[in-house]
């Protein structure tokens, strides 16, 4: 649905996205993930064909953005960020406005706008003002918007941006149940929601592409960290058999809840690929000595940490200029 | 020209919808009274007037004031009509929806003329008040009709252009407002200059002498050519600079 070739769109001597490339199939849900600054709206807007790019090629259903540019952004529903609208329209008017720019046959306008009214929530509000929505609404008339020409893919840039946590939950909702008919790639910069939302995350930094795949290959690079033990017993001596297994870096004791246990936290050491056998051998030295264990909890980096080490390998990487390999 | 028609319609109900056409049209209907009170006043005041001094003339081609209305409606009905959406975002919304620049530009230019003819209208009651007096040439009226489109066309396209240059309505007012004035004290060069080149320039571009012949009923299509230049012109920039935010 969407072919990204080498896209690279500089202003001047700034460069906002570098060489990136990447493609979103047939029927995906697709979160653009980044930092503030990244290059995401950039690059949306490259794909909706509202910037030029400076190189490379963007495919959109098969047309060139650049060479077929009315045929590409026929297939496209483009939410902006923020999702402008003309406030002195009523929503009908607006939504049959765009109806028509879209190009959606004059018979077919009221019950299209009707259709996006109703996927989108806002029907109770046709006849209000746009001025006088709240910015919560004005986000769900700019989604009706996207959907009013029933288009294949849609292209949100910050769907859920400024808006309190019932709506985002709302939104995410709506934008879940929208992924089972139309290709859908959405900008964040909030990992929740590409987990919520999407399928596949697709995560760029600094205008470069430096992580892509599903959420599960993501949190594959989350790697076990350490674990949290609640053990009865003494403490002393758990310690000292936890700290005696290779492979685990540090072992820190508090004080648990219940009086008669104690909570170790270990640490493991850098770069641990087996995580769950160290656990393993933790829990076996514990119970072979006596000591009874309750919990065993391995903990792991959440997207969070692995998002910031992605764009963190960058910051380093781009500080080498030996090393241009992404992370 | 993809788009240019719900353009136009959208265009047409954010003018009217919102204060600053009716104000626009009270402020020019006011003027424009003024303009024709005195002139009544004064021609009633004539012992006799020649075919060429009539009221009709008076009005279309003396008056100061004409262009003064002018000065004013024309860049005060374009400015908000690319640097709002510009201001705003929703120009986002429009140029990734399948238009084309020239499209959208002539949906939104093709708005600001309708609603300038739509001004002029009322003023057509002051012809029929003049016939109840009197013998009226509709031919002199219709080549002044013709001259006031054509000269408004010309700074409507204008300032639209100038509309798609700033992302402020004020400054995109201000601009339009030199541009017409520079044309208006060009065209005075017709008065200042001697004869040859620069004069001959001047009384071309000059809006003093188009209002004049045309009130007299002398269409000259070097006129209209002019007019048309002026629209073609700054609506074909327009589409450009339409086309070149993509690059900015």
């Amino acid at each position: 649905m969407i072919e990204v070739e080498h896209l690279t769109k500089d202003y001047g001597t700034v460069v906002a996205v570098r060489d990136v490339s990447f493609s979103v199939g047939k029927g995906e849900v697709v979160g653009f993930l980044g930092p503030n600054g990244a290059g995401k709206s950039t690059t949306m807007r490259i794909l909706v064909g509202f910037l030029g790019a400076s190189s490379g090629r963007v495919r959109i259903a098969g047309h060139d953005i650049a060479d077929e540019s009315i045929e590409a952004r026929r297939a496209i529903g483009y939410m902006p960020e923020s999702a402008p609208l003309y406030l002195e329209m009523r929503v009908r008017e607006y939504l049959g406005f765009r109806a028509a720019v879209k190009k959606v046959p004059r018979g077919e306008r009221k019950a299209a706008v009707d259709r996006a009214m109703s996927l989108a929530v806002v029907t109770e509000m046709a006849d209000t003002l746009i001025g006088h929505l709240s910015k919560g609404y004005r986000q769900r008339v700019g989604l009706a918007d996207a959907l009013v020409a029933n288009p294949p893919l849609l292209i949100l840039d910050e769907p859920t941006a400024g808006l309190d946590p019932n709506q985002i939950r709302e939104v995410r909702k709506l934008i879940r149940s929208l992924g089972e008919n139309h290709t859908i790639l959405l900008s964040t910069h909030i990992l929740s929601e590409v987990e919520t939302t999407c399928d596949r995350a697709i995560v760029i930094d600094r205008g470069r592409l430096v992580a892509e795949g599903s959420i599960g290959e993501l949190r594959a690079r989350q790697k076990a960290e350490g674990a949290a033990l609640l053990v009865v017993g003494d403490e002393k001596r758990a310690k000292e058999l936890a700290a005696s297994i290779a492979g685990v870096r540090r072992v820190v004791a508090k004080r648990a809840d219940d009086a008669s246990a104690v909570r170790l936290v270990i640490g493991y050491e850098k770069d641990t690929e087996d995580g769950a056998r160290i656990l393993e051998s933790v829990v076996r030295a514990l119970v072979l000595e006596g000591l009874g264990v309750r919990e065993a909890t391995p903990t792991r980096a959440t997207l969070e940490d692995v998002f910031a080490e992605l764009t963190r390998a960058e910051e380093t990487a781009a500080l080498d200029p030996g090393e241009e390999e992404d992370a | 020209m993809s788009g240019a028609l719900p353009v136009y319609r959208r265009e047409m109900l954010s003018l009217w919808v919102t204060p600053l056409a009716w104000v626009l049209l009270v402020v020019f209907l006011f003027i424009q009274g003024l303009s024709f009170y005195s002139i009544v006043v004064h021609v009633s005041g004539m012992s006799a007037a020649s075919i060429d001094t009539g009221p009709v003339q008076a009005y279309f081609g003396q008056s100061i004031f004409l262009l003064v209305s002018l000065l004013l409606v024309c860049p005060a009905l374009t400015m908000r009509v690319f640097a709002e959406e510009r201001r705003s975002g929703t120009i986002e919304a429009l140029l990734t929806a399948p238009v084309t620049p020239a499209g959208v530009v002539t949906g939104k230019y093709l708005a600001t003329l309708t609603t300038y003819f739509a001004m002029w209208l009322p003023t057509l009651l002051y012809i029929l008040i003049l016939r109840n007096t009197g013998q009226i040439d509709w031919r002199v009226v219709g080549s002044s009709y013709l001259g006031v489109f054509g000269v408004g066309a010309g700074y409507l396209a204008v300032g639209t252009l100038m509309s798609a240059m700033t992302k402020s309505q004020l400054t995109a007012f201000v601009l339009t407002v030199l541009v017409q004035f520079g044309l208006f004290i060009l065209g005075i060069g017709e008065y200042v200059f001697d004869a040859g080149l620069l004069r001959d320039i001047s009384s071309h571009v000059s809006v003093l002498s188009q209002m004049d012949e045309m009130s007299k009923g002398v269409v000259d299509l070097r006129r209209l050519v002019f007019d048309g230049s002026l629209v073609g012109l700054p609506l074909f920039v327009t589409v450009r600079v339409v086309d070149s935010w993509r690059w900015g």
